[in-house]
């Protein structure tokens, strides 16, 4: 994988097993400035660990990972102030407001005007209307949205997010893309995305990476990808893949 | 590290304590339920018993001290559990925050419920026993760290369980509180203990503040070398449970034990 100087994201060389289950077998991953790569691949390809390992929460067995010039996990604080993270599966704290909540991420964050970067952040994505609701009062739709709120707080040079769209209606969603692409377009954001859509997917991004049996086994743009395995998008890429992965 | 990142994990857990009223339950309710029982068993003691006049006073002054060492270690404890029990724990995981900075934070929290929970005891002992904590004097303060940073080592340990083990372990936190109520001769001197059971109450650096509190309670002065050998213990007793909770976490990010709390 060809790594720039310059680069918001590389990892190197990651390996991981569980007890005798290898989970990541070698994935090489760069994210060049301002660039939108989906992680795909069929479930226990390997995803989640990756993305884990990505932000630290979990330690690579070998390999590094490199965030904005910061080595994990010596520099795993500086590296998260330009990372925002947010998860389809994630909740937020109980009892905070949505308001108080994002308030708290954006302190973590390290933003000085946490009141004003909340407000922007939820006219962003068209929510100001859940600002005053309680967290665990949030059905799992409008949670993902306020996930996804706070992982733009700061302005991050990364956004990673795991299946952002999972658990939201379609207009919602398409919503959230539009968000997504504007956001990334007017900050420069770089954006690792993992999703079951592939629709969402060849939307989203410039570069695919798949994953399979904990390998990367295509990264190039969405159309490459599908012309390489004879298909005419990534839908039969996945189908392919995923019975292969079944096979082994 | 960052004290506006310490600030903010005070206020993500003064959001939560105001928003859970069964949460004033540990500086307002258990507080006043102590004072009553432990004041009230003294009353009886010393009415029905010749030459035990100042058993009140001895339990009473006894469960207060407790008191500080157990919102200290449940302020550091539970502030960690409520990230999952909420199962926020990969959230903050991924934020700048590091772990001393946020034990930093839930330990400074619990300086606020001690004052709570203290400014409780206080008014309740006074009130239905006439016990006033102002008179054993300044000889309170070092005890009072002692105590504190006892709290604080039993609660950071308890989250190195907790990390490791999983949920399962909690019933740690809310246990260690009386393994260390009865080995720290909160009421007792450590020669009340079975005699096997003694040598264990000795290493403890809470039994010193213990010991301290009641040599003052007998009118004497403030044992110095109680309380230095409590202190030197206390700090070893932080280190050791900082260690401990590290290696711990450590552990927790190799065997990829965030996906049992998200």
């Amino acid at each position: 994988m060809e790594e720039h100087a310059g680069d918001v994201l590389v990892a190197h060389e990651l390996r991981k097993t569980f007890k005798k289950v290898e989970a990541v077998r070698g994935i090489s991953i760069t994210v060049a400035p301002g660039e939108r790569v989906g992680l795909l691949g069929p479930n226990g390809a390997g995803k989640t660990t990756t993305l884990l390992m990505l932000l630290g929460a979990i330690l690579p067995d070998t390999g590094t990972v490199t965030i904005v010039g910061h080595r994990l996990p010596r520099h795993r604080s500086k590296a998260m102030e330009r990372v925002g993270f947010a998860a389809g599966y994630l909740p937020l704290p109980d009892r905070l407001k949505v308001r108080e909540a994002l308030g708290v991420f954006a302190g973590w964050y390290g933003v000085r005007n946490e009141k004003a970067a909340v407000a922007a952040a939820l006219e962003r994505f068209e929510i100001t209307h859940l600002a005053d609701r309680l967290c665990n009062a949030l059905s799992s739709g409008q949670r993902t949205l306020v996930g996804i709120v706070k992982a733009t707080l700061h302005n991050p040079a990364l956004l990673v997010l795991d299946e952002p769209t999972a658990s939201l209606d379609p207009d919602v969603a398409l919503r959230v893309r539009q968000g997504l692409l504007q956001f990334c377009s007017s900050t420069g954001a770089a954006l690792l995305i993992t999703s079951h859509d592939m629709r969402e997917v060849e939307m989203l991004t410039e570069r695919v990476i798949f994953l399979a049996n904990g390998q990367v086994v295509a990264n190039d743009t969405a159309a490459a990808i599908a012309a390489t395995y004879g298909y005419d998008d990534l839908e039969g890429v996945f189908m392919q893949l995923a019975d292969e992965a079944r096979r082994t | 590290m960052s004290w506006h990142r310490i600030r903010v994990v005070i206020r993500r857990h003064a959001y939560v304590l105001w928003r859970a009223p069964h949460r004033w339950f540990d500086i307002g309710f258990w507080p006043l339920m102590d004072i009553i029982l432990w004041g009230s068993l003294g009353t009886y003691v010393a009415r029905n018993t010749t030459g035990a006049h100042a058993s009140t006073p001895y339990l009473i002054a006894g469960i207060m001290m407790f008191h500080i060492l157990f919102q200290s270690q449940i302020a550091v404890g539970t502030g960690f559990l409520e990230e999952t029990w909420s199962r926020n724990l990969l959230n903050v995981l991924t934020t700048p925050v590091t772990e001393f900075e946020y034990l930093a934070g839930t330990a400074t929290f619990g300086l606020a419920k001690v004052a709570f929970a203290l400014l409780t005891l206080s008014v309740t002992a006074f009130g239905f026993f006439r016990f006033d904590l102002g008179s054993i004097g300044w000889s309170i303060i070092p005890i009072a760290l002692i105590l504190t940073i006892v709290g604080w080592s039993a609660g950071i340990a308890n989250i190195g369980i907790v990390l490791r083990f999983g949920q399962g372990a909690e019933i740690l936190i809310w246990g260690s509180n009386f393994i260390l109520m009865a080995f720290s001769g909160v009421f007792n001197p450590v020669d009340a203990l079975p005699g096997a059971l003694q040598p264990i109450a000795r290493v403890l650096p809470s039994t010193h503040a213990f010991t301290a509190l009641r040599t003052v309670l007998n009118g004497n002065p403030l044992p110095i070398g109680e309380i230095v050998a409590g202190v030197i213990g206390a700090l070893v007793m932080l280190v050791a449970c900082f260690s401990f909770t590290a290696w711990m976490l450590h552990v927790f990010r190799r065997r990829g034990f965030v996906t049992r709390f998200s």
